[in-house]
């Protein structure tokens, strides 16, 4: 190992440094500078592996500073940074105390920074049980609340079994190919039937940890349950991370056209049942839960293609899905009180007695429901651009009624934030940490939504 | 020198400013409201100056356009931030300048959160004069969904009677039609991408796309619903009286007179020279809608009681002879719709803009609250007179030029669909006379206190109807101004 190696894999170094020291010398450091100690390293992690060139030789046994990594590991710093940021005030309003909150969220950044660095099936199925692991624990952080356990015991048990899917399928994988590296391990046409039994076993865990139909059921109750600012990295850092996954795999293997049919249902069950269901909803975290679910239909449209512009989509939409999602659930973590708003008609008249934050959430909505100049108009666009340049016009259409019809529910956040009076109780003043956090994410949103061809370049770039 | 000074980017960029900076002194609503009048006054100013340049050519630029501006924006899938004026463009931006202009002073008395309220309307006004400019497809779709957000807080925060509803309503309507309009855009586009080999969005060149006749009706459709649902044409209107009644008067002005031009734009500038084949094929289909509009409407409008609902469903009955000038697609009956949709934008405007200062005056849209307001508020009913007598067709005022035109245009290509359309005039002269019989004339049914107008008031109806009667009168350079620009579309 030489220093070049250790260089092009500091960034992870960064994060598992980080995290070990929060928690080493938690106990002797006031709690605002823990955070201050996260944020850095999240940030300094996130820069030097956007200012680092991308190699493909091995650092370490099973990892490499991947072209893709490049482009990943600076988004998840950057979601992992705004979520400490949320969170300070956030767990001083609520209570949680204590140094694991930030030194479990550097873990599972430390797990998602590592899982595109995979060369090797064995790390990649580590790095995404690390990420879920993580997860477990942020979820149920929330002591003095049943709801937080509850959706932590829930995530736990229904990850346990995706885990268990996904293990079988990576050996099936390896049973058909005789490799763990993933670069020889997929093209082995004389075993094509094991290899595609183990693609399938892996859509289905891969299902649970994207919220794909019908591998969703826990979205809500742990949206819900967990903080906002957890809900705030889960709903962004561990589905990029899936999503980066499978990316990983599909295209290092040969054609499959047996994923196609899977995959278009997938795809389309989730958006139409999840922009459904969120239609449904009076709670604005289970609202999000739900559309979380159509917009992972969206991303799968993108992977289907299985063309060079699907899975450019894909990265473009995980990037103004962090952005987005970090904003919406950014604004309602700064914007509760002792409680959370957890209705929607909660948000009645914020957009004027809290203007940052309700025009944030309003801005990520309009996002989410896609209409320009916001980011996530852009976003959608490069999808069902894909999809219809692969042919798949049927499934971009259902995909986009189904995104008009979701207009209706952001719209309807939109609408309480500013034209109707609420009597609830008023927030408490944007704190600057917040504050920097939901710019950050807005300034994202906007600035992606008009001027995208940089970040276009850098996905290019990833894909190489 | 123009070449120096990228007027279109300004056109677009400088309300854009104005609505940041507004947002910012919203804590001052003097502050906002000076802001604002500057803004679009500076903004009607700087529309001016392209009449000056109408001679010029510029280069690279399409035959046609005198202005032109092309830089790279995402390049990765060919879309350019490409802008150009002729002279359709020019009148519609100056069209804008001036009803925004107008808007504003008719804000004037907004109280609540005028500085948001003044912020929108220019956002609103650098939506809609880019769309009127774009020369990208892509970036034209931006625009006319970045419409939606401003128009959807004007009529959510500041109108009445059940605003939100109303508001949700005409958003997920048209949010609708848009979004199939974006799968054949993005379908043209690798359409043409595929035959040319060059990827591109840009408007003249896709118009040489060659696309199979059956696929050419499913993408013409898309294009044509999103259209007609602003527009809105029958049966697709339902979203309109709603959203008409319940903006605020600037929100009704903005919403009647700007956004249902930018349908009627639309189809001329975009679906049908790219889809000639189908909408040649479709055009009966149209015709049906237009003439059941301008009919079906104006019976309606006679039906209703509430002042404001009568003139939405007036506003629709009139732009029936939009849609049906554009149906005809000659150069004659292209010019007279042209020049309805500034007509209609004034007149309509302008009505709309009265009644909102009646109900300001009484809180009470219903014909059943007023009469003889000639005797009482002779300068408002004056006005008021006027723009009636125009909206009904009545020689000299401008609405009866263009409504001829149209006529003339259409009765060579579809004598039917014209003779037709010519019934419905006599409807629209039924409620019209109604409509002032009741109030300017008849016996007043409630005591009412009316101040006349003041100041502000009386100018803003004195200017537009100073433009009524100059367009009623002498209509000929504006109809000069689309002779070279349609000829270039309609060659196509």
């Amino acid at each position: 190992m030489t220093l070049a190696d250790l260089y092009s894999i500091m960034p992870i170094i960064i994060t598992a440094v980080g995290a070990l020291f929060v928690l080493l010398c938690g106990p002797l450091l006031l709690s605002a500078s823990l955070t201050a100690i996260g944020v850095t390293a999240s940030v300094a992690a996130g820069v030097w592996a956007a200012f680092s060139t991308p190699t493909s030789t091995q650092a370490v046994a099973g990892l490499a500073f991947t072209p893709l990594a490049r482009f990943l590991i600076p988004l998840f710093c950057f979601a992992a940074a705004i979520t400490l940021l949320l969170s300070h005030s956030y767990n001083e309003r609520r209570g949680i105390k204590g140094e694991e909150f930030p030194a479990t969220v550097l873990f599972a950044l430390f797990a998602t920074c590592v899982l595109p660095c995979a060369t090797n099936m064995l790390i990649l199925f580590l790095a995404l049980e690390s990420v879920s692991f993580a997860f477990y624990i942020l979820v149920s952080m929330d002591l003095s609340r049943a709801e937080s356990g509850e959706a932590g015991l829930k995530y736990l048990l229904l990850g346990a079994v995706a885990a268990a899917f996904t293990a079988f399928g990576f050996a099936l994988l390896f049973t058909g190919s005789g490799t763990l590296q993933l670069s020889g391990a997929l093209a082995r046409p004389e075993n094509r039937v094991i290899i595609s039994a183990g693609w399938g076993v892996i859509l289905v865990g891969m299902a649970f940890k994207l919220s794909l139909v019908p591998g969703h059921l826990w979205t809500p109750d742990v949206y819900q349950g967990a903080p906002a600012p957890v809900s705030a990295f889960l709903s962004t850092s561990s589905k990029v991370a899936a999503a980066a996954l499978l990316l990983m795999l599909l295209a290092l293997s040969p054609p499959m056209p047996e994923l196609r049919v899977p995959l278009a249902a997938l795809s389309v069950l989730s958006m139409v049942l999840g922009n459904l269901a969120a239609l449904r909803q009076q709670n604005i975290k289970r609202m999000l839960a739900y559309s979380s679910v159509a917009h992972m239909g969206y991303l799968t449209l993108a992977l289907l293609s299985g063309s060079r512009d699907g899975y450019a989509a894909v990265l473009l939409y995980g990037a103004v899905y962090t952005a987005m999602n970090l904003a919406a659930f950014g604004a309602i973590s700064s914007l509760s009180v002792e409680q959370e708003r957890e209705l929607i008609t909660d948000y009645a008249g914020l957009g004027f007695t809290a203007p940052l934050r309700g025009g944030v959430l309003a801005l990520a909505m309009i996002s989410l429901a896609g209409i320009p100049p916001a980011a996530g108009f852009i976003g959608k666009f490069f999808i069902f651009y894909s999809a219809i340049k692969a042919g798949a016009i049927a499934l971009a259409i259902i995909g986009i009624l189904s995104a008009a019809a979701s207009a209706y529910f952001y719209l309807r956040v939109v609408a309480q934030l500013y034209m109707h009076r609420g009597e609830s109780p008023a927030p408490k003043p944007v704190s600057l940490a917040e504050g920097i956090a939901l710019c950050c994410a807005s300034l994202m949103i906007l600035v992606i939504g008009v001027y995208p061809g940089p970040l276009l370049g850098a996905i290019e770039a990833a894909l190489q | 020198m123009t070449s120096l000074i990228p007027i279109l980017t300004l056109l677009i960029f400088l309300p854009l400013c104005g609505s940041l900076l507004v947002l910012a002194l919203r804590r001052s609503d003097a502050a906002a409201r000076g802001v604002a009048l500057a803004f679009s006054v500076a903004e009607l100013a700087l529309c001016l100056w392209p009449l000056a340049l109408t001679g010029e050519k510029a280069t690279g630029a399409p035959a046609g356009f005198f202005l032109y501006q092309d830089s790279a924006w995402i390049e990765r899938f060919g879309i350019r931030f490409t802008l150009g004026m002729d002279g359709i463009s020019l009148v519609m931006t100056l069209l804008t300048a001036f009803i925004t202009l107008i808007a504003v002073l008719s804000a004037w008395q907004v109280k609540e959160r005028a500085g948001l309220f003044f912020s929108l309307l220019l956002a609103l006004q650098a939506a809609v004069q880019g769309l009127f400019l774009s020369l990208d497809l892509f970036l034209f779709y931006l625009f006319w969904e970045a419409m939606l957000i401003p128009m959807l807080l004007l009529i959510g925060v500041w109108g009445n009677g059940r605003p939100v509803y109303s508001t949700i309503k005409f958003f997920l309507y048209t949010f609708v039609g848009s979004l199939l309009m974006l799968v054949a855009i993005i379908a043209l586009y690798l359409m043409h991408g595929a035959q040319s080999g060059s990827y591109t969005f840009g408007l003249p060149a896709l118009v040489h796309t060659t696309i199979p006749y059956d696929l050419g009706l499913w993408m013409f459709a898309a294009f044509l619903l999103s259209f007609a649902i602003k527009f809105p044409l029958f049966p697709l209107h339902t979203w309109q009286p709603d959203a008409y009644c319940d903006a605020p008067v600037a929100g009704t002005l903005m919403l009647g007179s700007l956004l249902s031009k930018t349908a009627a734009y639309g189809l001329i500038r975009i679906a049908f020279p790219l889809f000639p084949e189908a909408a040649r094929a479709l055009t009966p289909l149209i015709y049906v809608v237009a003439v059941l509009g301008i009919g079906y409407f104006a019976w309606i409008a006679f039906a209703q009681r509430d002042m404001k609902r009568m003139l939405a469903y007036s506003s629709v009955s009139h732009m029936g002879f939009v849609a049906l000038g554009i149906a005809a697609w000659s150069p004659v009956a292209v010019s007279g719709a042209l020049l309805q949709m500034v007509n209609h934008a004034v007149t309509t405007g302008a009505l709309f803009i009265a009644v909102g200062m009646l109900e300001e005056r009484a809180a009470n849209r219903d014909l059943s609250g007023y009469g003889g307001t000639w005797g009482k508020i002779p300068v408002f009913s004056f006005f008021f007179l006027v723009f009636n007598m125009a909206s009904a067709g009545v020689p000299g005022l401008n609405n009866f030029v263009s409504e001829l035109i149209i006529l003339v245009g259409t009765f060579r290509v579809a004598p039917l669909a014209a003779a037709l359309a010519f019934l419905g005039t006599i409807l629209t002269l039924v409620y019209t006379v109604r409509l002032v019989q009741e109030v300017v004339f008849g016996k007043e049914k409630a005591p009412l206190e009316l101040k006349d107008l003041s100041l502000r008031e009386a100018g803003v109806l004195g200017v537009m109807a100073l433009v009524v009667v100059a367009l009623g009168v002498h209509p000929g350079p504006v109809l000069e101004l689309f002779r070279t620009p349609l000829e270039v579309l309609l060659k196509q």
